[in-house]
């Protein structure tokens, strides 16, 4: 009876023992998500600087190489540079995705999400934009379909970009921070993507930098139907993080 | 052994007469703090200033929440006091008419100084009131010493 009792002492205190050492070993860890965003120019259209009312049926995207780092100090896109951080983490898949799925409603586009991230400010991404090896935008990085529409005249358009461009970006910018992951919570970050910057927007006055820079869509009618569009992607600042900076390098 | 109990009451007597103490008489004090004070100059990048700009700016302990927000004045500029007790990175975010940018500025532990023109600090109170008790009490166990 006697050893009976010291036997199952020791064994409960060996439980006891393991279960301490695994509390005190469990890591704070939440999960992390990884958005894409056309913003309301690409979900409700917009009209060009030249004009055109722009809609889009597709804008197909391919993204990879998508990650999230906690820098200190914060890195500054304006410098560029090597984005470091004392913890990365990311996306190993290569993504294709339709920043105009959903109608005019839709919220940005859940491209993955990592469920252990270590919990921590997120306070910089890096992705890139390839060649998609299959699918709707196969062989192209981005792909855009829609129709323009001006004085009377409607164009259904396909373009099919095939530059590839990597994205070092700072902090996100916006109503709201984010990134900002706590232990067994939920944290995002987006990667946004302005259209305006390709096309103009009318609404923006002319002599803004966004308008002075932008092509408008004038230069796209003649190529407009299944035309291959040689962009300067590195000049037009697609990608950004909200109204924050990315660093971009394209090829 | 009256003369050594005179003696220790005498020594006692000097101890407590010789700590430091607040002298209540015609003196002054002035106490001061050193601020900081950070200001922005918000431009876009054509360098034209982004006159109204938005601006919200995030404490280190809180990240997730704004700690002051306001505006631009027509210059870009934005001015505002840190609280030098929370030490760590303040971001200062700037935002109008679809563009925006965020600033991070770190603010050391040791920016804050405070102090005053008089007094001790509490690591000198104890040092002085240590080495005063070890003398009288040195001095007293020297005469209570047992003679040969």
């Amino acid at each position: 009876m006697g050893k009976r009792i010291s036997i199952l002492t020791v064994s409960v205190l060996c439980l006891f023992i393991i279960a301490l050492i695994g509390c005190a070993g469990a890591r704070a860890v939440g999960t992390l998500q990884f958005h894409a965003n056309g913003e309301d120019f690409v979900r409700e259209g917009f009209v060009s600087k030249d004009g055109w009312s722009i809609n889009f049926d597709h804008v197909y995207i391919t993204l990879a190489d998508i990650t999230a780092y906690q820098t200190d100090p914060p890195y500054d896109p304006h410098s560029g540079g090597e984005l470091k951080g004392k913890v990365n983490v990311g996306l190993n898949e290569v993504y294709t995705v339709d920043l105009a799925e959903g109608g005019t409603d839709a919220p940005p586009i859940l491209v993955g999400e990592v469920q252990d991230a270590p919990a921590g400010h997120y306070n910089a991404i890096s992705w890139k934009m390839v060649k998609a090896s299959s699918g709707p935008a196969s062989g192209y990085s981005l792909v855009i379909v829609g129709t323009a529409e001006k004085d009377g005249r409607s164009i259904d358009f396909t373009m099919n970009v095939d530059k590839e461009c990597g994205y070092s970006c700072g902090e996100y910018v916006g109503d709201e921070r984010k990134g900002i992951l706590e232990k067994g919570g939920t944290a995002d970050l987006e990667m946004t993507f302005h259209f305006d910057h390709i096309f103009g927007d009318a609404e923006t006055p002319m002599d803004d930098e966004l308008n002075l820079a932008a092509l408008g869509f004038e230069p796209f009618v003649d190529i407009a139907e299944g035309g291959k569009l040689d962009l300067n992607m590195g000049e037009l600042h697609l990608g950004h993080v909200g109204e924050g900076h990315c660093y971009c390098e394209c090829h | 052994m009256d003369m050594k109990w005179n003696l220790i009451i005498l020594f006692v007597l000097l101890l407590v007469l010789g700590l430091p103490a607040t002298a209540y008489a015609h003196g002054a004090r002035i106490d001061y703090t050193v601020n900081m004070t950070i200001d922005i100059v918000a431009n876009y990048d054509t360098g034209e200033p982004m006159g109204g700009a938005q601006v919200v700016v995030y404490a280190p302990d809180d990240p997730s929440n704004p700690w002051l927000t306001g505006a631009c004045d027509d210059e870009g500029r934005f001015s505002f006091t840190p609280d030098t007790s929370k030490p760590g990175s303040w971001t200062i975010q700037a935002r109008q008419s679809g563009h925006g940018d965020i600033v991070h500025i770190p603010i050391g532990a040791d920016t804050a100084v405070t102090g005053s023109t008089g007094g001790y600090t509490v690591l000198q109170i104890v040092l002085m009131a240590v080495c005063g008790i070890w003398g009288f009490a040195g001095t007293a166990l020297y005469f209570l010493r047992r003679r040969a």
